[in-house]
C-alpha cells in the first residue's frame, strides 16, 4: 500500500466538490474549505497490482478574494487541476494554478480535469485550446460530476505517471 | 598511538623510493625496537584470531558500560536475539523447552490469577457501577449519547487515556503508522492525518510562527491533541481526560527514537509506509492510560467490603436458586404424591410418569367409573394445567368399581348399601318393594358378579302398611247397651279411622298391593247369643256406612261375631263396655 499525496487546484465553483463527494470517500465536512481552505479525501486507485492511496488535499477554489496558501502544496507528489468547460476563465486560471504549484512542488505529474462534459452544448472551451495547452503535453480529461465520464481514468492516469515517476 | 604507527607503515613499505638510504638506515637504527612492537601490533590487529582474543577480555565490560548508558545496545540486539530464538526454537525445542520448564508453571499460574483477578475487578465496577445512582446517570448517557454503556464507564473512571497515536510524515502530511486503544473511536485514519497536517499549517500560517509547526496542543471536547514535533515525522496522540504534563516525555522520547531507527527511511519516504510497522510498538507504548485514584483508593480502603457486590448478587442469585430448588423439589413431591394416590385409585393404573417438556405427564388406564384425576391434581395443590394426563380407558374388575357399575345398573337407592364378597353381590339396607322385586328379577345380568345376596334388605313399603295397619286397628268404636246407634261422640273416631284407612290405601296401592279392611261388630256377653250377633253386625254395618266408600285399592267388609270373640274378658260392667263395639281388621297379603 502506496500513499501519495495530491492536490486538487482549480478555480471557484468548478465542480471538484461535487467530483470530491462523488468519487472518493470522505469524511469532513465541506465547511473547512470556507474556513482551513482545504479538505483532505482519500481516492483509492490500483496500478497493475498495486494499491494505491490517493490523499487528495481538496484545496479551496481560488477567486478574487482568496488565494490557495501555497504551504497545503508542499509535499504534493502530484496534482489535479479542474476547469469548467462551461467557463473559458477557469482554464486561464488553471494556467496559473499550475505554473504556481510547479513553482512549490517542481514538476510534478498532474492532470486536468475540464469539468461539466455532460453540458456540451454550453461549452466555451474548444478542443485546440486544450491541445494547445503548455505546447500540447497537458494530459487532459474531459470529465462530469454527474455522469462520472473521465474521472477514474484521470485518477488513474495520474496515479500511473507518479508511481513511475 | 596512530602517529606512532604511520611511520612503521612507511617503513615497512617505503612510501618514498627515491629516499635517502642513510635516512633509511638511521631510522632503522633508531626505531628498530618499535618497529618489531608496531610489526607485532600489525599483525594482531591483522588476525582476525587475535582480535577476537582482545575483544573477548573487554567485550563484557564494554556491554556493562553501555547498556547502563542508554538502550540502544539492547534494540541493536534484539532483532539478532529474536532471530537466535526463533532458529533455536525451531531447530531444538527440546533445549528451551528444558530450560523454560521450571519457570513456565509459576509463569503460568501467575497469568491465570492476574486474569482471574482482573476479571473479578472489572465483574466488581460493572457491578457497582450498575447498581449504584452513578451507573444509572451512565445508562442514561449511554442511552442519549448512543455509545455503549462499557465505554462510558471506561470514560468516566479514566482519568486520561490516550486513544489514538499517528505519526506522520511531516512534509506530506501522509500517515506512517497509527495506533488504537482498544474501544476508541476511530476514523479513517490516513485522511485525519491530512486533515491534521492541513489545520497545523493553517495555524502556523496564520498566526506567523512559521517553521515551528505551531499548534502543539489543542483541544475537541473532551479529547486533546498533542502535537509531538520531530524534523522529519510528527506524533499526533488523542488523549481522553486530563493527562499529566509528564505525558509529554513519553511522546518526545518515542518521536526521539522513532528518528533515530527510521533516520533512512524518513528521508527517502516515497508513500511506502511499511517500514514504520517497525515502531508500532514505540507507539502502542504511547497508549497509556490512569484510572480514577479515587475510585482506586476508595476501592483499597473498602477491602473486603469491595466485592460486597458480587457477594450481593451471589447471595441473590443464591436465593434464587435455592427457592427455585426448593419450589423443585415441593412440587415434585406433591406430584409422586399425585401419582401414588392416583395408583392407589380403584380403577387407575398408572403406567408412566414423569416431567416432559417442562410439564408433569401421567399416563395409563382408567375406568369411566374410577375418580376424575384432574380435581385429584388440584387436591394435591399441583396446577392442573402443569399435569398431562392421558388415560386410556378399560374395565376394572377392583370391588369398588364392580359395586359402583352394579349401583349403576340396579339403579340402587341411597338406602341400600352394596358390597362384593367374592363373585356375589350383597346389598343390605331397606328399600321399595318394587325395587327389589326388580333387583331380583336382574341379578342375573349384574356385570361382574355371579351372584346375588338381598336377604339384608328390608321392604320399606311393608313396613309402612304394617305402622298405618298397627293403627286402624287399634281403632274402636263404642256402642251403648243393647244399641246399635252411633253416639255423638263415636263421630270423630269414625272419622279417624276413616283417614287412616284411606292413607293405608294409598300405601298399598304404591306397593303393589291389594288391602282389605274388616269391619267387626261385638257385643257383650249379657243377652242371647243370636241378638248379639245380629246387635253386632248391625253396629258393624252402621260403623261401615259412617265410613262411607272407601278408597281405591282398598275393600271394606262388615261382620259381626256376636260375644265370640271378645276384645276383653268381661269382669266388671267397664269389660263389658269395651267388648260392646267395633273394631278393624286390616288383611295384606303377606311380604316376600
Amino acid at each position: 500500500m502506496i500513499q501519495k499525496k495530491i492536490c486538487m487546484l482549480g478555480a471557484f465553483a468548478v465542480g471538484k466538490t461535487s467530483l470530491v463527494s462523488r468519487y472518493v470517500k470522505s469524511i469532513f465536512s465541506d465547511k473547512y474549505h470556507s474556513t482551513v481552505g482545504v479538505k483532505v479525501d482519500k481516492k483509492l486507485v490500483v496500478v497493475g497490482d498495486e494499491q494505491i492511496d490517493l490523499l487528495l488535499w481538496d484545496l479551496y477554489g481560488e477567486d478574487e478574494f482568496q488565494k490557495i496558501r501555497e504551504t497545503y502544496l508542499r509535499g504534493s507528489s502530484g496534482y489535479v487541476l479542474v476547469a469548467d468547460g462551461t467557463r473559458r476563465e477557469t482554464l486561464d486560471k488553471a494556467v496559473v494554478l499550475h505554473s504556481r504549484a510547479q513553482e512549490t512542488v517542481g514538476k510534478v505529474p498532474f492532470v486536468l480535469m475540464i469539468n461539466k462534459a455532460d453540458l456540451a452544448d454550453k461549452w466555451e472551451i474548444q478542443s485546440e485550446a486544450v491541445t494547445d495547452l503548455g505546447g500540447g503535453g497537458w494530459p487532459a480529461f474531459k470529465t462530469s460530476a454527474k455522469t462520472g465520464e473521465g474521472v477514474e481514468e484521470a485518477f488513474l492516469a495520474l496515479a500511473r505517471k507518479m508511481v513511475g515517476g | 598511538m596512530g602517529d606512532a604507527v604511520k611511520p612503521g607503515n612507511g617503513g615497512e613499505a617505503p612510501p618514498v623510493p627515491a629516499e635517502d638510504p642513510l635516512l633509511v638506515e638511521l631510522r632503522g637504527l633508531l626505531l628498530a625496537a618499535e618497529k618489531k612492537d608496531v610489526t607485532q601490533i600489525q599483525e594482531r590487529l591483522d588476525d582476525p584470531q587475535s582480535r577476537a582474543e582482545d575483544i573477548s577480555h573487554v567485550l563484557p565490560e564494554a556491554i556493562a558500560i553501555r547498556s547502563r548508558r542508554d538502550r540502544d545496545l539492547t534494540d541493536s540486539l534484539l532483532p539478532a536475539v529474536e532471530e537466535a530464538i526463533g532458529i533455536s526454537v525451531r531447530r531444538h525445542p527440546d533445549v528451551l523447552v528444558d530450560g523454560l520448564f521450571p519457570v513456565m508453571g509459576p509463569a503460568i499460574r501467575k497469568s491465570i490469577t492476574n486474569t482471574l483477578a482482573e476479571m473479578l475487578e472489572s465483574l466488581n465496577q460493572t457491578l457497582a457501577i450498575g447498581f449504584s445512582k452513578q451507573g444509572l446517570k451512565w445508562r442514561l448517557e449511554a442511552w442519549r449519547t448512543g455509545k455503549p454503556f462499557a465505554q462510558v464507564v471506561l470514560l468516566r473512571t479514566l482519568l486520561y487515556r490516550v486513544e489514538q497515536v499517528f505519526l506522520i510524515h511531516r512534509e506530506t502530511g501522509l500517515l506512517l503508522c497509527h495506533v488504537s486503544a482498544p474501544g476508541a473511536a476511530v476514523q479513517d485514519a490516513s485522511m485525519v492525518s491530512g486533515m491534521l497536517t492541513a489545520i497545523r499549517d493553517f495555524v502556523g500560517d496564520s498566526f506567523g510562527s512559521a517553521g515551528a509547526g505551531g499548534l502543539d496542543a489543542f483541544r475537541v471536547g473532551e479529547l486533546d491533541v498533542w502535537v509531538e514535533q520531530g524534523p522529519r515525522a510528527v506524533l499526533a496522540a488523542v488523549i481522553r481526560g486530563t493527562p499529566p504534563k509528564e505525558l509529554r516525555a513519553v511522546f518526545t522520547e518515542a518521536i526521539e527514537k522513532i528518528h533515530r531507527d527510521h533516520a533512512g527511511d524518513l528521508e527517502e519516504f516515497a508513500g511506502d509506509a511499511a517500514p514504520f510497522e517497525r515502531s508500532r510498538g514505540v507507539l502502542e507504548e504511547c497508549l497509556k492510560s490512569q484510572k480514577q485514584p479515587a475510585e482506586e483508593k476508595a476501592a483499597r480502603r473498602r477491602g473486603l467490603r469491595r466485592y460486597a457486590p458480587v457477594l450481593g448478587v451471589f447471595a441473590v442469585l443464591a436465593a434464587a436458586i435455592g427457592f427455585w430448588v426448593f419450589t423443585t423439589v415441593r412440587r415434585n413431591e406433591r406430584f409422586e404424591r399425585y401419582v401414588r394416590s392416583l395408583a392407589a385409585q380403584p380403577g387407575i393404573v398408572v403406567t408412566a410418569s414423569g416431567r416432559r417438556g417442562g410439564k408433569f405427564f401421567v399416563e395409563g388406564l382408567r375406568d369411566p367409573l374410577a375418580a376424575d384425576p384432574a380435581p385429584m391434581a388440584a387436591a394435591a395443590k399441583l396446577d392442573p394445567k402443569e399435569v398431562v394426563g392421558s388415560w386410556k380407558p378399560y374395565r376394572a374388575l377392583d370391588p369398588p368399581i364392580v359395586v359402583a357399575r352394579a349401583r349403576t345398573f340396579l339403579s340402587a337407592p341411597e338406602s341400600v348399601s352394596l358390597r362384593v364378597d367374592g363373585a356375589t353381590l350383597v346389598a343390605a339396607g331397606s328399600a321399595p318393594a318394587r325395587w327389589i322385586q326388580e333387583s331380583r328379577r336382574l341379578s342375573r345380568s349384574i356385570p361382574d358378579v355371579s351372584s346375588y345376596d338381598d336377604r339384608g334388605v328390608s321392604d320399606t313399603d311393608h313396613a309402612g302398611l304394617d305402622r298405618l295397619r298397627k293403627a286402624v286397628e287399634s281403632r274402636r268404636v263404642f256402642f251403648a247397651r243393647g244399641s246399635s246407634e252411633l253416639a255423638a261422640a263415636e263421630s270423630e273416631r269414625i272419622a279417624q279411622a276413616s283417614r287412616e284407612i284411606g292413607e293405608l290405601g294409598q300405601a298399598a296401592s304404591a306397593a303393589g298391593m291389594p288391602v282389605r279392611v274388616e269391619v267387626v261388630g261385638r257385643g257383650d256377653s249379657e243377652g242371647t247369643t243370636d241378638v248379639n250377633l245380629s246387635l253386632s253386625r248391625k253396629r258393624a254395618e252402621k260403623v261401615q256406612a259412617a265410613l262411607g266408600v272407601p278408597p281405591a285399592g282398598v275393600a271394606l267388609a262388615a261382620t259381626g261375631v256376636g260375644a265370640s270373640q271378645p276384645l276383653v274378658e268381661e269382669k266388671t260392667d267397664q269389660d263389658r263396655q269395651v267388648n260392646r263395639s267395633v273394631s278393624f281388621r286390616v288383611i295384606l297379603p303377606e311380604p316376600k
